[in-house]
């Protein structure tokens, strides 16, 4: 499996293709779906988006630690519980929730820069703008 | 409490002067009129204060409920990995019956097909869970479908939780208010029946009622109270049990007050709710709400005529004719009350004589006291008082939904008990035998699922988990390595650290000549291979490098709040700990240095289902990912090739297990603590009094440890690999590169950058660099086409 791998990735790696990357638009795009092979997951990550659209937070965040308890290395999950920390006001929660994303977001990158985004939000409305400049910067590093 | 007397002693010293002299100088007749006249104010005074104390009390009263506590709920869904058998265990403890009962809820049967339930309705936190008929099938150790009765799948299903007890006003009352509108007309009739059979028509007490009882205590049937409800209500709610006619008198008059105040409906389920119908060890069980799930596990709208007398039955004596003790003799009361209830004529004779027929159709729960999981229930307890006056938590009826999973609640007591008392046999030390603590939490979320407070899992005393404060020996080295780790350019897994005699001199102390278990020196060991062994001198020589005052940082930023002191030998575990600040410590390593701290809680909601304040999960991060990577990669190495080696008797290899096990001076402690991908259990082995147990971490902790995860079932350790980690393939021997051609070479995690760069005599520059592009190609290969 190993040495498939290797020959996989040299083969691809000799011809430096870079993965196509997102056509960068300022508009910010509607929350992806998140990926889970689990019909309850989903069913919770449905109703904890209804609950923040509707500015029920508390409710929100309660269905997605629920989800977490189901699937706790689904970085899609805790990716999502910083977004809806960030409806909170919990800023500090933002940095670290999307961190634990991170931690579990292994080659994801796009996932990776939308914590990252997540961060500098967090971080910009504490009042530390050299702070969200820098998680900017890390977001667009993600390629 | 009731303080008549003194107010009457005060009235009566001012009137009899004032009288005396009346006495002395008008006629008898004068006199005779005043004293009625002083006689008539006095009873209108008192008659009036009665009126308000009626009143005002009765108004005002409003009955102690106290905070129920909740285990944490099972979340149903397809796929879940757990058998059948876990899920009935379950729902009976739940108070849920074995055989379908049409038109009721509190079941579940089983057939081929899997599982059928027949869901309670709950309230839950965020809302009302209607009663739900559930079809549950199962396929290889999980759930393959979760379906409505139409057959419909269902995404995902709560359980009802388990009640774990509540938290309870001084005298232990326990009770579930009920309204008149949900209590079942024969019940109210059985009550009638045989309490109070002119209930509706009397004004509070009852001449007919009283000859009755006399006319029945001359036919030889006992003496019978003639009390009417609102009497016995009223002797409940204001009196002291003394039997005195001055006490009658008052208990008369406020009877009559009461009804003329309140409606027959507001006093009847008034007494309902306050009747006393029996002990279930410490817990008072007040109120027929109560009562109808402490003997029946159902509703109080579900009962039967025959379940309904049962209860009656029992208001004339809860002891003596409680019928688990007793089933004879509750039986027969019972079958009185069905008689009496027939004879006034409020059931057919067909419904009295298939009400005769059945049996007594108890709940065959075990009794559990205020609460099954003291030790529990004590976590919650501290936390809650944190947020809420404890006057609130034992009256205010809080409903409390908290993180215990009873399955691993469950298994863990039994492995301690079972444990414990052998160890006990094959030691014959004499009493007082072994103690032990276990703690379970979630890996990744810092919930606590199980406390094991001591061998008698039932008794509310002294909680290790939580009070007993151990010397942690060895458990305290994972933190030295931590610190050690967070260094790449001095310290990766393989860098050499001396084993070999080692003074440390500070002023003001004696020297300190740490020693290894083994009493010998093994030289230049790696990094990795200190720990796996749990080497003390080179664990001693590593940690003084570094600073004691750095390692201690690091057991702060772990989450212990406990100040330790800045000594050499602290590095050795000379601390103590409690096995709940062990596990605190522990799971900032599991959830790879996110810091967690240990919720027993999740929600709290008001009696009226309002929620109050939420307990979220709250993360921070106390590490860089790289660093708890690398220590785990280590700990794992205790298990695979260190001292907890013996861990494979109970899981295999696959399941990666990261652990440290501890042992004490002179063996007083024997501690292991060890995560896998989705649990961490902290154990820890004593005597309470010190004495030297004998007994090692790895001999009587480990064992423990093994037999609750292999029944839990373990989830393997896989932590993410962090970007700044590369795998290098390592000659275990010399610590340096290998190529495959090297024997038992390992493949280890270096911070970027931190591995060794020569090569090992068993490697060729060719193997070193295929070795090289391999895992390098791996890393594009992941970045790109994600894990």
């Amino acid at each position: 499996m190993r040495y498939f791998l290797a020959v996989v990735a040299i083969l691809s790696g000799c011809a430096t293709v870079q993965p196509p990357s997102p056509i960068s638009e300022p508009v910010p795009a509607p929350a992806p779906s998140v990926p889970t092979g689990n019909a309850a997951v989903a069913s919770l990550v449905a109703s904890a988006r209804a609950d923040a659209a509707a500015g029920r937070l508390v409710q929100a965040a309660s269905s997605l630690e629920r989800a977490l308890r189901i699937e706790p290395r689904n970085p899609h999950l805790w990716q999502e519980l910083a977004r809806v920390r960030l409806k909170q006001g919990d800023y500090a929660q933002v940095e670290s929730v999307a961190a634990r994303s991170n931690s579990w977001a292994g080659g994801d990158s796009r996932l990776r820069a939308e914590n990252w985004r997540l961060i500098a939000q967090a971080r910009e409305a504490r009042g530390d703008a050299a702070g969200a400049r820098a998680a900017l910067e890390a977001a667009d590093r993600q390629r | 409490m009731f303080r008549f007397g003194r107010y009457w002693r005060a009235l009566r010293d001012a009137c009899v002067p004032v009288m005396r002299r009346m006495f002395q100088r008008a006629g008898f007749w004068t006199y005779l009129r005043y004293a009625f006249l002083t006689l008539a104010l006095l009873a209108a005074g008192f008659t009036l204060y009665l009126d308000f104390r009626v009143r005002n009390e009765f108004e005002g009263r409003r009955f102690a409920l106290p905070a129920r506590i909740y285990a944490r709920p099972l979340e149903l869904h397809a796929g879940l990995r757990i058998s059948q058998a876990a899920i009935v265990d379950e729902l009976r403890q739940a108070g849920y019956r074995e055989g379908p009962r049409e038109g009721e809820s509190g079941w579940f049967a089983r057939s081929s097909e899997g599982l059928e339930i027949a869901l309670r309705p709950f309230v839950f936190w965020d809302g009302p869970q209607p009663a739900l008929r559930l079809r549950v099938a199962f396929e290889n150790g999980a759930t393959a479908s979760v379906r409505d009765a139409q057959g419909r799948d269902l995404a995902l299903v709560r359980l009802e939780p388990l009640a774990i007890g509540g938290i309870y006003p001084a005298n232990n009352q326990d009770r579930v208010l009920v309204r008149l509108s949900e209590v079942p007309k024969h019940l109210v009739q059985a009550l009638l029946a045989t309490e109070d059979r002119n209930f509706y028509s009397h004004h509070g007490f009852d001449p007919r009622g009283i000859a009755r009882s006399v006319v029945n205590f001359f036919r030889g049937r006992g003496l019978q109270g003639g009390s009417t409800l609102t009497q016995q209500l009223v002797k409940n709610f204001f009196l002291t049990p003394e039997r005195t006619v001055q006490r009658k008198l008052t208990e008369l008059i406020m009877a009559m007050l009461l009804e003329l105040h309140y409606d027959k409906s507001e006093i009847l389920e008034t007494y309902l709710n306050e009747i006393y119908l029996g002990q279930d060890r410490d817990r008072a069980i007040h109120g027929i709400g109560l009562a109808a799930l402490h003997y029946f596990g159902k509703t109080v709208e579900h009962l039967t005529l025959a379940e309904s007398a049962l209860l009656i039955g029992m208001v004339k004596g809860p002891a003596y004719y409680d019928p688990y003790r007793h089933p004879q003799r509750a039986l027969e009361r019972r079958n009185i009350i069905l008689r009496e209830t027939r004879g006034v004529g409020y059931v057919t004779m067909e419904q009295y004589a298939s009400a005769r027929g059945t049996g007594l159709g108890l709940n065959p729960k075990a009794s559990m006291g205020t609460s099954p999981h003291p030790a529990f229930l004590e976590l919650v307890h501290r936390q809650l008082r944190r947020d809420y006056d404890e006057a609130d938590l034992r009256s205010e009826g809080l409903r409390v939904f908290t993180t215990l999973d009873p399955r691993v609640q469950s298994a863990a007591e039994r492995v301690l008990e079972r444990r414990l008392a052998q160890y006990d046999k094959e030691k014959r030390f004499g009493p007082p035998g072994l103690e032990g603590a276990i703690v379970v939490t979630g890996a990744q979320n810092g919930e606590v699922q199980a406390v094991v407070g001591g061998r008698d899992v039932r008794y509310r005393g002294f909680n290790r988990a939580l009070d007993a404060a151990r010397p942690v020996g060895s458990l305290l080295k994972p933190v030295v390595y931590l610190t050690a780790l967070a260094e790449p350019s001095r310290y990766t897994l393989v860098t050499p650290i001396e084993d070999a005699p080692f003074v440390w001199k500070s002023r003001g102390a004696p020297d300190w000549e740490p020693q290894n278990y083994d009493r010998a020196f093994h030289g230049a060991v790696q990094l990795r291979t200190a720990l796996a062994q749990s080497y003390n001198v080179a664990t001693a020589r590593l940690g003084t490098e570094i600073g004691v005052e750095r390692v201690l940082a690091t057991v702060k930023r772990l989450g212990v709040e406990r100040p330790l002191k800045p000594y050499a030998a602290t590095l050795l575990g000379a601390v103590e700990l409690s096995p709940f600040e062990v596990t605190q410590m522990y799971q900032t390593i599991a959830s790879a240095g996110f810091r967690a701290p240990l919720r027993a809680i999740r929600e709290v909601t008001a009696q009226d289902g309002r929620p109050l304040k939420p307990y979220p999960l709250e993360v921070e991060q106390a590490f860089a990912a790289e660093p708890a990577y690398l220590l785990t990669a280590a700990m794992q190495g205790v298990v695979r090739e260190g001292t907890a080696q013996s861990l494979s008797q109970w899981l295999p290899p696959e399941a990666a297990v990261a652990g440290k096990t501890g042992t004490t001076d002179e063996q007083r402690d024997a501690w292991f603590a060890g995560f896998t991908g989705d649990r961490l259990a902290v154990v820890w082995i004593g005597y309470d009094d010190n004495r030297a147990a004998k007994l090692s971490g790895a001999a009587a902790a480990l064992p423990l440890w093994g037999e609750l995860m292999a029944a839990l079932g373990a989830e393997p350790l896989a932590p993410p690999r962090p970007d700044g980690i590369e795998s290098v393939l390592i000659d275990p021997e010399s610590g340096l590169r290998a190529d495959v051609l090297c024997p038992g070479a390992l493949e280890l995690p270096f911070a970027r950058g931190s591995a060794p760069v020569e090569r090992a005599p068993c490697a060729s520059a060719l193997g070193v660099a295929v070795e090289e592009a391999k895992q390098q190609a791996k890393g594009w290969f992941e970045r790109w086409f994600g894990r």
